[in-house]
């Protein structure tokens, strides 16, 4: 419940700042990459990535899916994490972070944080959700240990069994 | 019982004694007065006495039976007399039972009517002849019986008796008469009828046979049967005269018969008496009037049985509909035809084994055969409701609409006739009320019966379905269809038929077509540049995406040698158009190749998927299918198959076994059936060409688009309502279903263990 107060408030504030009078023209724009990007990921039909907006009144705020890659220690795993769009998107990095607790590397395991290049420095405007959803997916199995958010883990990743372990104990399986 | 007399009424009874016997006595003195009375009496009971035929009634002199009478009647003994002559006629009875018995036992062995007819001769002698007053016509003799009364003139008992024995005598041979001879009195009746003009071996009925009919009592007694036998004449003249002679009007031919053949005969019956004709047909007017009706309901039923026959005959069977317009007029049977053409409908039109086509060109007949029978359109639009619903589910049914629409009728017979005037579709949602013509629904029309008006055959049809955007979406991608099968660059019968349509369906509604017979134009003018800059054998059809139908995708790899003329034309193109960029369909035009084999070289046109079969034959003599689906990329097995069969058609190939082919490089002797080969060609015409995706099919994708949604949604939000699911599908571009379709829809999933439903909360089923 938590979540969904704070995460609804952003882009609305957001979205009120800015110049009046262009806000409609611009947010009338992002509106239409974000259904084209919709659009995009629903007729793709990209194995074990999914991602929907939370309510149909506000197209900024999405819901994703992640399966975990199979071959990988997360396999079979689901995580679920929320999309949160700039009012200024593509041109800004969406906010990205996982709601279930996901026991990796680069994850803040309480808050959820991602550390992703693509996210942060990285960003383009040619990603989008589904590039940003692919990214994330081969991240479970590929961690970028060189920067963790999530030293112990990090630090565990040379020793898969210990670390499913460990995964299993904090991993909860996503419902709804 | 015993009681003791008073004196009084002694005296009383004394008095009244003498008062009678003086009265008997006819105050004579002594009995003088009562022997008179007894032999008139005598004179009076043997006069009457019913005697067998055989003997006949001996020779009364007059006046001494008139005395009699007279006597009788002073007396007031005449009633006594007339029971008396009852009682005697009772006992002779039998006399005319066995003769009855006789007749009628005869015509049981022969059926014979004539039988009949001597029996009714024969009982009519038997009446005269025991009539009371049979010698005494009261013009010419005395009348016998008159009775004294009290006070005035004597008065006559003429008619009482004859009443009283009239009865007696009906009375009597009603009982004896057995059943079978109503059987036989309708035969000769019907015998009588006037069945044609030649009327020489019927049995000859004249006015004197229905006067004995009428002596006898039989027309009252058999009214009924007589009518019947009209009624049954009549209908059996009118089926045999009007069954399926649809080409002319009949009903005024079957009332003229009724006034020419069936008045005379019914006038003995029915205008007994009649002076003259004035009087006669004032006698008949009633009856006149039942018949005629009868004559209309005989012909509206036949016409009823007949009517999808008819309608499928339409116009040459205008005349029999006029007739029927005219029937229903005077009975009420519009509900009986409404439910024998639903009936016969759903039995030979509404199933699977009727062409579209063909429900289409009949529901179209129906349309004018019965806007001939009922103007306002009740008929019409209660028959045919069944018709468009069954239309609407139909899948080819606008696609069927439309190909007549544009004049692509296979045989040439056209939906709409071009006589019929042009009219630009109009929804009439509204009461036009500066209508002059205006008139109130009919009585019969249902609650929600909107008059068309007539004619406009075109916009009935297309209001089968709710918009006439289906239309021309079909319309687009029937128009894709033909443009591209266009070779000869004449697109002038297009640009006609659209035209046309524009009248019908609007400017702004056939925008986009008008686009795409651009887009024809501009390929040729923008090819001539190109072909101007650097000469190419490529001339490719340059199409606007966004205003086409969807066309089917495929793409394969095209031999190396196209694929390098594609691209080089492709850099002309962007050359001059340097803002656009061609996005090829190899799949579909035809390609011209030249194939040179050891004995033969063949020029021929074929598709690309079959050159570029040919083309990889070059390399080598014999290919597998699969070995022909891997070299060219992403292509289905069936186009292979496609292709290939184009080139065995040309001899070029051979089936060796199944799925492996084989270049003739010397041709073979043609397969001992010369003349299956052009067959099997032109199965493979080139409109079989893969074309645009019809709108069914474009629908069938939507759907699939649907599904990915709910799909994502479910998915990532877990469980929700049907209303929820509703709202978040706007995201999906162009959803316009309803709720209830998609709770439909929902459900369908739900079959198919796509989905779970819990406390009306739908969630993945995985």
């Amino acid at each position: 419940m938590e979540q969904i107060t704070t995460s609804l408030a952003p882009p609305r504030s957001s979205q009120k700042v800015g110049v009046p009078g262009s806000t409609s023209d611009a947010s009338g724009s992002v509106t239409k990459r974000l259904s084209s990007e919709l659009m995009q990921l629903m007729m793709s039909s990209s194995p074990g990535i999914s991602a929907f907006p939370k309510s149909d009144a506000n197209l900024f705020e999405w819901v994703g899916t992640i399966e975990g890659p199979t071959g990988t220690v997360y396999s079979g795993l689901t995580f679920k994490i929320s999309i949160n769009f700039p009012p200024n998107y593509p041109y800004v990095a969406p906010t990205i972070k996982f709601d279930s607790q996901c026991y990796h590397p680069n994850v803040d395991l309480n808050s959820g944080a991602i550390c992703l290049d693509i996210l942060q420095d990285k960003w383009s405007a040619v990603y989008s959700v589904q590039t940003i959803l692919l990214s994330l997916q081969s991240l479970l199995g590929e961690p970028n240990n060189a920067s963790p958010l999530n030293p112990e883990a990090a630090g565990l990743w040379k020793s898969p069994s210990e670390f499913k372990a460990k995964l299993m104990s904090t991993y909860s399986p996503a419902s709804a | 019982m015993t009681t003791t007399a008073t004196p009084a009424v002694l005296a009383f009874v004394e008095d009244k004694w003498q008062e009678a016997f003086s009265n008997l006595n006819h105050h004579q003195p002594g009995i003088s007065g009562l022997m008179t009375l007894s032999k008139a009496w005598k004179i009076a009971a043997d006069f009457l006495r019913p005697r067998p035929l055989s003997q006949p009634r001996p020779k009364y002199n007059p006046v001494e039976v008139k005395m009699a009478f007279d006597v009788l009647g002073q007396t007031r003994l005449l009633y006594t007399v007339l029971e008396n002559f009852l009682d005697d006629m009772h006992q002779q009875e039998y006399l005319i039972k066995h003769e009855v018995e006789e007749y009628m036992s005869k015509y049981e062995e022969t059926d014979d009517p004539r039988i009949i007819a001597q029996l009714v001769n024969r009982l009519v002698e038997w009446f005269n002849a025991w009539h009371p007053l049979a010698e005494y016509d009261s013009s010419s003799v005395p009348d016998l019986w008159l009775a004294d009364s009290q006070d005035d003139a004597p008065k006559s008992l003429g008619h009482v008796v004859t009443d009283h024995f009239t009865v007696a005598f009906h009375t009597h041979i009603y009982s004896i008469l057995p059943p079978s001879f109503s059987r036989g009195f309708k035969v000769l009746v019907a015998s009588t009828l006037p069945i044609s003009d030649d009327m020489s071996d019927n049995v000859k009925l004249d006015q004197s046979a229905w006067e004995s009919f009428f002596a006898l009592g039989l027309v009252e007694r058999y009214e009924s049967l007589i009518a019947s036998v009209c009624y049954e004449h009549i209908e059996g003249y009118i089926r045999k005269t009007c069954e399926g002679k649809w080409s002319e009007k009949m009903l005024t031919g079957m009332r003229e018969w009724m006034t020419k053949k069936m008045v005379p005969w019914m006038c003995l019956p029915y205008a007994r008496g009649a002076k003259n004709s004035e009087e006669a047909g004032k006698m008949m007017s009633g009856v006149g009037s039942r018949f005629d009706y009868h004559v209309c309901k005989v012909l509206c039923d036949l016409r009823t049985s007949e009517i999808f026959d008819m309608i499928v005959d339409f116009p040459d069977s205008k005349p029999a509909l006029e007739d029927l317009k005219e029937c229903l007029h005077r009975v009420d049977q519009r509900s009986n035809l409404v439910s024998t053409l639903r009936k016969a409908n759903k039995k030979r039109l509404l199933h699977p084994g009727a062409d579209t086509k063909d429900i289409l060109t009949q529901y179209v007949s129906i349309i004018k055969c019965l806007r001939v029978v009922d103007p306002p359109g009740v008929l019409l639009y209660k028959v045919a409701d069944p018709i468009r619903r069954y239309l609407r589910d139909r899948p080819d049914t606008i696609r069927c609409i439309v190909a007549d629409l544009v004049g692509d009728g296979e045989n040439g017979t056209s939906l709409v006739d071009d006589n019929d005037p042009l009219v630009p579709l109009v929804s009439r949602d509204v009461e036009d009320y500066t209508d002059v013509t205006w008139e109130p629904e009919p009585l019969d029309a249902g609650p929600d019966f909107r008059a068309n008006k007539p004619g406009d055959i075109v916009s009935t049809l297309v209001s089968i379905y709710e918009s006439k955007d289906l239309f021309v979406k079909e319309l687009q991608v029937l128009l894709a269809q033909r443009l591209l099968n266009v070779t000869d660059g004449n697109y002038e019968k297009e640009r006609r038929n659209i035209e046309i349509l524009k009248v019908r369906f609007g400017e702004a509604a056939l925008q986009v077509c008008e686009v795409m017979l651009r887009d024809m134009t501009d390929s040729r003018r923008i090819d001539q540049h190109v072909q101007s800059q650097k000469p190419s054998l490529l001339h490719p059809i340059i199409i606007s995406r966004h205003f086409w139908p969807t066309l089917q995708t495929g793409t394969f790899t095209l031999p190396s040698r196209l694929r390098a003329v594609q691209e080089e034309y492709a850099r002309e193109y962007t050359a001059f158009k340097p803002d656009k960029k061609l996005v090829w369909l190899s799949h579909m035009g035809t390609v011209k190749i030249e194939v040179e084999l050891q004995d033969r070289t063949l020029e021929v046109d074929v598709p690309p998927v079959s050159a570029a079969i040919v083309e990889l034959f070059s390399e080598r003599d014999r290919w597998s299918v699969d070995e022909l689906i891997a070299q060219m990329g992403r292509i289905d097995r069936p186009s292979v198959s496609k292709g290939l069969l184009v080139l065995v058609d040309l001899g070029i190939l051979k089936e060796e076994e199944t799925d492996n082919y084989r270049l003739l490089e010397i041709a073979e002797e043609p397969s001992s059936e010369p003349g299956a080969v052009p067959a099997s060609r032109s199965a493979i015409s080139m409109d079989e060409l893969p074309g645009a995706q019809t709108a069914q099919q474009q629908q069938a994708e939507q759907v699939r688009m649907y599904w990915k949604f709910i799909e994502g949604m479910l998915t990532n939000l877990g469980l929700l309502p049907l209303d929820r699911i509703q709202t978040m599908l706007k995201f999906a571009p162009g959803y316009d279903r309803s709720i209830e379709q998609l709770g439909m829809y929902m459900e369908a999933a739900r079959r198919e263990g796509l989905v779970v439903a819990k406390d009306g909360m739908w969630r993945l089923n995985r």
